[in-house]
């Protein structure tokens, strides 16, 4: 059924691909593509470790900003959530080291139970999400920064005081798993699931709350229902990055998982701008190449050690800085609330208006 | 012969009993009634200040009734969330424009067009015998979705329960009945804009809309919740003489178009008296009068306390 309407609606697929199979589409595309990629990258370490960190900080940021952006409540504990599914993960596959199922090749039944491990991570940080977020999103205002920051910095101290997740020493010999297919696999989950529901009437409903909740509420959304539905999925997807980073890197320890790593997730999102997808990925892939790049060259610059050592130490303040100029020059972040299909087209054509 | 017309002695859709509001000291609102039925058309007028918004708020559940009962299409709501008294049947639009500003009109309207999902979530049978069954024996009593009061486990359990039912996995998988669903949707909203006049403006962002389009498309927002009272808060407020007249006349056609119950805040008297058949006058949170227009015009009470001495110079003689 078409209708003249559908005009003015963003053009669909639908007229080529069965409506059917339009959901599972992108999934079917992406595997394939994922499986070539990871082919692609066996033989380069570096290049995985790095597109690996990069995956696992896009994950953090689009759902992160399922929260922030979206749903415009301030979370600035999505580190703590990475966490519960980083030990969570780790701790489930450490105790199914060794085991394999039998009618599968080795290989394949490692990754059986990663997706094991990434699961039982994402769903206890989805569990811990629902904990803090059902008290703290009933109230207005502020709360939920308070006590999302107060749980980032309960789960370090709870995990630096438990055995079984190695206290202040971490967690090593995690079985390295995961690949750069598996972690762009999450990316792909999380933004799927990010623009779907954008695209739906739930999503509608996040962007009221974020808009005016009085509003909402009376217009018959149930905003303290979404609120923590938008934030279960945000912490979710947190586990699942945890769980994918616990399995590439070699050992896992509360520095990992601090109140910067949390900053860190919260400036992409504002740098890319509160509410788009496209932008939390942009500023993701930036700010996980920049200390890169800083790194690369001090250290071509001679300064081995040292200097190379202190990128993570300027990260701070470089954050910060980045935060006072981006308040200053485009306090909306790089696309405000649009995606970058909404920007680019405009900007362009501005752009040529002004030369010619 | 016309068929005759059927003449029911409709049971009131929306009943105020007693009803107070007290801010520490001050009483906004005192024993407060009111009855709508639908096809009614009440204005509520009163000097600044008299309660007329403090009164919509506590019928909406913005606040809670510090005294009396509140009842939507029969049921008490007093405590409810105001989100679940609109589901009742019950909108509003607010004195101080409270748009989603950075949508566009379009999507406005259909966050108010709630999905059939959510609808039918609470009349599909398995859908309640799953949350019942997963209550469990938690013995669940009282007013269910009440300001507080439910245990965690059972805030767990509905929340795992509306990522189910709502058919949030619907949009994710974006099913043949998903999208048909999105596209009533969205046919529903574009029908209200037309009814509102505000087709051309579909596709801009409702900030960007002029003063009277926003109060136009708070009423299309309202009325996407289908709802059976409407509470139209000042919907004239900084409108020219023209458009408030129209206005009028289009709030008339709505009432009749939707079978709607309205209560009209408005603070131009003539605009009240020309279309209102029933008039509640408030005055330092009590009502001082009710009645029809002429009554109301007429009463001694409404006179000091609201028009003064130079509506009488002006009108008294016309009248
Ligand atoms: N949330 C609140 N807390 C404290 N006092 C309030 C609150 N809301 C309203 N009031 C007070 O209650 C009284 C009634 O206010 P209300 O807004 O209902 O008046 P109104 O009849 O709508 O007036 P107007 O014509 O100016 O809109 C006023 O004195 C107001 O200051
Ligand atoms: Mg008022």
């Amino acid at each position: 059924m078409t209708t003249a309407r559908s005009a003015t609606t963003v053009p669909e697929a639908g007229a080529v691909v069965p409506a059917g199979l339009k959901g599972l589409l992108p999934v079917l595309l992406a595997l394939p593509v994922l499986g070539l990629l990871e082919w692609l990258l066996r033989a380069s370490p570096f290049a995985t470790y790095l597109l690996s960190v990069m995956g696992v900080n896009i994950i953090l940021a689009v759902s992160l900003n399922i929260v922030n952006g979206m749903t415009g409540q301030f979370s600035i504990g999505h580190a703590g959530f990475m966490a519960v599914g980083a030990y969570l993960a780790g701790f489930v596959s450490l105790m199914l080291k060794g085991v394999a199922i039998s009618f599968l090749p080795e290989a394949l039944s490692d990754q059986v139970f990663f997706l094991l491990a990434l699961l039982v991570g994402g769903l206890s940080a989805a569990l811990c999400g629902f904990l803090v977020g059902l008290p703290s999103l009933r109230l207005r205002g502020d709360y939920l920064a308070i006590v999302t920051l107060g749980f980032g910095e309960i789960i370090r101290v709870v995990v630096q005081n438990t055995d079984a997740f190695g206290r202040a020493l971490g967690l090593s010999g995690i079985p390295q798993t995961s690949g750069v297919g598996m972690v762009y696999f999450g990316v792909f989950l999380v933004v799927l699931v990010a623009r779907r529901i954008a695209g739906s009437s739930h999503g509608r409903s996040l962007w009221a709350i974020r808009e005016d909740e009085v509003a909402a509420e009376a217009m018959g959304v149930d905003t303290t229902g979404y609120k923590v539905r938008s934030f279960v999925i945000s912490s979710f997807f947190a586990g699942i990055a945890g769980g994918l980073f616990a399995h590439f890197v070699p050992i896992i320890n509360p520095g990992s998982f601090t109140f910067v790593k949390s900053m860190e997730i919260v400036v992409m999102v504002v740098l890319g701008g509160l509410g788009s997808t496209t932008g939390a990925i942009l500023a993701a892939i930036f700010l996980t190449l920049l200390p890169e790049g800083l790194r690369s060259l001090f250290t071509s610059l001679g300064a081995e050690g040292s200097l190379a050592q202190k990128v993570d130490q300027i990260r701070m303040p470089v954050y910060g800085l980045l935060l006072v100029a981006l308040m200053l020059s485009r306090p909306q972040g790089l696309f405000g609330t649009k995606e970058i299909w909404d920007v680019l087209p405009k900007w362009w054509a501005r752009r040529k208006k002004g030369t010619s | 012969m016309s068929a005759p017309v059927q003449v029911t002695p409709e049971a009131p859709m929306l009943e105020a009993a007693g009803v107070s509001i007290q801010f520490g000291g001050l009483k906004a609102l005192t024993d407060f009634n009111l009855t709508i039925r639908q096809g009614d058309l009440q204005g509520l007028i009163g000097p600044n200040g008299a309660g007329k918004s403090t009164a919509f708020n506590a019928l909406t559940g913005v606040y809670r009734p510090t005294r009396g009962d509140v009842r939507v299409a029969g049921q008490r709501v007093n405590g409810w969330m105001p989100h679940r008294i609109n589901h009742l049947g019950l909108a509003r639009t607010f004195q101080n424009i409270r748009l989603f500003r950075a949508l566009s009109v379009l999507d406005n309207v259909k966050v108010a067009c709630r999905a059939e999902t959510l609808s039918h979530q609470e009349h599909w049978l398995p859908a309640s015998l799953f949350i019942a069954a997963l209550r469990g024996v938690g013995g669940v009593g009282g007013e269910k979705g009440a300001r507080g009061g439910q245990r965690l486990g059972e805030q767990l359990i509905e929340q795992a329960g509306a990522l189910v039912l709502q058919g949030w996995w619907r949009s994710l998988f974006l099913t043949p009945g998903f999208q048909a669903e999105e596209q009533r949707i969205t046919e529903r909203a574009d029908a209200l804009l037309e009814v509102m006049g505000l087709s051309h403006r579909r596709n801009e962002e409702a900030r960007n809309l002029p003063y009277g389009e926003q109060r136009r498309l708070e009423i299309a927002r309202a009325l996407g919740t289908q709802p059976k009272v409407l509470l139209l808060d000042e919907p004239a407020a900084g409108m020219n003489t023209r458009e408030k007249a129209d206005l009028m006349v289009l709030i008339r056609k709505l009432r009749d178009q939707f079978s709607l119950g309205v209560l009209v805040i408005e603070h131009d008297m003539k605009l009240v008296m020309g279309i209102c058949e029933r008039i509640t006058v408030l005055d330092h949170g009590e009502m001082i009068a009710r009645g029809a227009p002429d009554e109301v015009r007429n009463d001694r009470k409404v006179i000091e306390a609201y028009l003064g001495d130079s509506y009488l110079e002006s009108h008294g003689g016309a009248a």
